[in-house]
């Protein structure tokens, strides 16, 4: 069943564009990465599933029903901007917001503290933000997304400004809400988190979709074309003929390879400059990789995966 | 609604809960309350010691003795109008007589006398002459003749020359006492629901509320702009548009906010009240009636309170969506809060002349109805219809500014950077 769905949307602000007849679905119980770059239309795109803005074109459906102040309460909205009120006690902040969301004081009152003991935040209660990390009220927030235990969840960079042990805090309630059947958006950047994380992504670009697709499928549209590399010596062995894109990282190398280049050319040319060879892999390309070539369109499209 | 309910109660509770608040309400009225009774009190007060000397030039042997005791006679004196001359009983006059003789120079003892005075300014004189068209001048010398007893001072003389006159023409002492009894004039004003007593103090009140209205609709529509650029600045209305439609988070700010303000002005009218009850012997002690508030005053000043602070801060709710930071408000707001200033600097000409057709016309605009039109109620009484009017223009105009500042608020509100020009703003109203 789709919780979410995205009937060729259009959305503009005067004469710009920000979404461009855009499509997608998003399964229940599921994790979807959207993503693109800055001012792709990721924001817009969201804004209109919770009912900020209402499209110009087309239809954006929550539960089979065109989005309405009564969804709302039925969608958590963590924004990528997001603010807490400075004179507010954390706990009264909280309560507020899920009384916005329908949720009785009394309720609202039991789920902050379960909430809090679980984030580990139990004794800010009482506080204000100005006494919190810039970590902490992160998780604050969260919880104000969550509070009214919505059956959707669009969190955009939840992640940003937290120390790895939140981070794995977070991520384990976000699989864990996921288990629990919740349907969760997820938009971001890093895109390490969306390979551990995702279950279907979309990319866009300039408001039009570039990518979509289950997360292992769209790495397998571009097939093993990438070369992970761990060498000692020179580079020069690696030709324009071969290469079309390389990253060097401090340990190791990625290089993407041309469309019908042989990856044993790489490791024979490499032997016979001389380099010292530790690993040699051939991997799907990161999805990193696969975001880039997208964005700025250096690739061409291995198997109509990517739409100019 | 429920929704607007509960940003009204937030809104509310977080404002009221300060310490500001508290102080404010608390303090304010405590401070109003000397500023006005401690200018009255000091100006009433006059207090020391006088020593007057008077240069009687008259030749009247029972001239002096007259006014010595009718000065005296003043202070502790049962009769009405005597104790409403308060003055006298804290300044202490003792007069000394200085006859001047036919052939003396009146000037040259003058002259030593002001001497006197110019030193010690409770050292004074005063000199008793006839005059060239009047029987008798009277002039008085001192370096403070800002005194409110010298009023009292020259009641007495006043009393001790016409009754001593009466007694010459042949009236006995009852006679005279009943004839010179002073009648005071009632003053009664006409109104469209009959006639009301009072009246004299229609200016004191009418600035009153004119300035109340004034200072309260600025600081809570400054307020809620503050509130608007402080939920953008701080990225909360990221959070609170998907839960809320802008519209109820401007009505829930401006209506909670005004609540407050009733709160303030609530404690404040409670304690004016408590004021006219237990302080009014304080201001009749001193020769001031309280003005007398009469009930349908107030209410109208509770309306217009309440019809201008919504106008008004749904343009500041207006303004702050469009701005960044408090920096850029500083400017934007400027054409908002002149609409409230002007009033302000035109009121006097609404005074002078509150019937005239311009005077009508001004307190009708909606920006000014608030305060001109509050005056003229205190001063004059306009039509029903005219204060029915001005209020209907005002709810209509408060509509239409909702309306607007609704459509530009849920879209400034999500706007960062270069503040907008007029023309983006009207391209802001037509988004759906």
């Amino acid at each position: 069943m789709n919780v979410i769905e995205l009937n060729h949307v259009t959305k503009r602000f005067d004469q710009f564009v920000a979404v461009k007849d855009l499509s997608f679905e998003v399964r229940q119980g599921t994790i979807f990465g959207l993503l693109g770059p800055n001012g792709a239309g990721k924001t817009t795109s969201i804004r209109m599933i919770v009912n900020i803005f209402a499209p110009d074109e087309g239809d954006v459906l929550v539960m089979s029903k065109h989005v309405s102040p009564e969804l709302q309460s039925r969608i958590g909205y963590l924004p990528e901007e997001r603010g807490l009120y400075k004179k507010m006690k954390i706990n009264d902040q909280l309560v507020f917001f899920a009384n916005l969301k329908g949720v009785n004081s009394a309720d609202a009152a039991r789920r902050v503290d379960e909430w809090l003991s679980r984030l580990e935040l139990s004794d800010w209660k009482h506080k204000k933000p100005g006494d919190l990390s810039k970590g902490m009220q992160q998780k604050v927030q969260f919880i104000a997304s969550v509070i009214h235990e919505p059956d959707v969840m669009i969190l955009d960079e939840p992640f940003s400004g937290l120390d790895p042990v939140s981070v794995s805090l977070l991520k384990n309630v976000i699989l864990d809400l996921k288990q629990r059947g919740k349907t969760i958006i997820f938009s971001t950047h890093q895109m390490e988190q969306v390979e551990q994380m995702c279950d279907d992504i979309c990319l866009i670009n300039h408001g039009t979709q570039v990518l979509i697709g289950g997360l292992k499928e769209v790495k397998r549209r571009y097939g093993k074309n990438t070369v992970i590399l761990d060498y000692e010596g020179p580079d020069s062995f690696l030709g324009e003929d071969l290469v079309k894109h390389h990253n060097r990282f401090p340990n190791y190398s990625e290089i993407l390879l041309n469309d019908g280049a042989d990856a044993q050319e790489v490791l024979k040319r490499a032997l016979a400059a001389g380099a010292r060879v530790n690993r040699f892999e051939l991997v799907e390309p990161s999805l990193n990789e696969i975001f880039i070539e997208s964005v700025t369109g250096k690739a061409s499209s291995p198997n109509g995966g990517v739409r100019q | 609604m429920r929704k607007v309910l509960i940003i009204i109660k937030r809104e509310y509770l977080v404002r009221v809960r300060t310490r500001a608040f508290m102080i404010g309400t608390i303090i304010s009225p405590v401070l109003m309350l000397a500023l006005i009774t401690l200018p009255i009190f000091f100006a009433t007060r006059g207090g020391g010691d006088r020593r007057v000397t008077v240069l009687d030039q008259t030749g009247d042997p029972d001239m002096f003795a007259a006014i010595k005791r009718s000065l005296e006679a003043r202070g502790e004196g049962d009769d009405e109008l005597n104790r409403r001359d308060p003055g006298v009983g804290r300044t202490n006059y003792t007069l000394t007589q200085r006859v001047i003789a036919s052939g003396e120079d009146l000037h040259a003892v003058e002259l030593q006398y002001q001497q006197q005075a110019a030193q010690d300014p409770n050292l004074t004189y005063l000199v008793l002459r006839p005059g060239s068209a009047e029987p008798l001048e009277v002039e008085y010398f001192a370096k403070n003749t800002s005194d409110f007893s010298i009023g009292s001072l020259e009641r007495a003389i006043n009393d001790a020359v016409s009754t001593l006159r009466l007694k010459r023409a042949g009236l006995n002492t009852a006679q005279i006492a009943a004839y010179t009894k002073r009648i005071e004039m009632k003053r009664n004003k006409i109104t469209s629901s009959g006639v009301e007593e009072g009246g004299r103090a229609d200016f004191v009140v009418a600035f009153i509320m004119l300035f109340f209205i004034y200072m309260t609709v600025l600081i809570y529509g400054l307020a809620v702009m503050r509130g608007v650029i402080e939920e953008k600045q701080s990225r909360i209305v990221e959070v609170l548009v998907s839960s809320v439609r802008p519209t109820q988070m401007m009505l829930g700010k401006v209506i909670g906010i005004g609540m407050v303000a009733l709160t303030q002005v609530g404690v404040w009218a409670l304690s004016a009240l408590l004021l006219t009850t237990f302080g009014v012997s304080v201001f009749a002690s001193r020769g001031l009636t309280m003005p007398n508030l009469p009930i349908s005053l107030l209410i109208y000043f509770v309306v217009y309170f309440v019809l201008g602070y919504f106008l008004f801060s749904t343009l500041y709710a207006l303004v702050g969506s469009t701005v960044s930071s408090e920096e850029e408000a500083q400017q934007a707001q400027i054409p908002v809060t002149i609409l409230l200033v002007v009033p302000m600097m035109i009121f006097n000409m609404i005074m002078a002349n509150p019937t005239s057709n311009a005077s009508i016309a001004l307190s009708m605009i909606p920006f000014f109805a608030p305060t001109l039109m509050m005056m003229r109620i205190a001063v004059v009484n306009p039509p029903l219809w005219q204060i029915l009017l001005s209020m209907l223009i005002m709810v209509a105009s408060i509509l239409g500014c909702v309306w607007v500042a609704a459509r530009i608020y849920r879209v400034g509100i999500l706007m960062y950077g270069k503040r907008p020009s007029i023309a983006e703003l009207g391209r802001w109203l037509r988004y759906s």
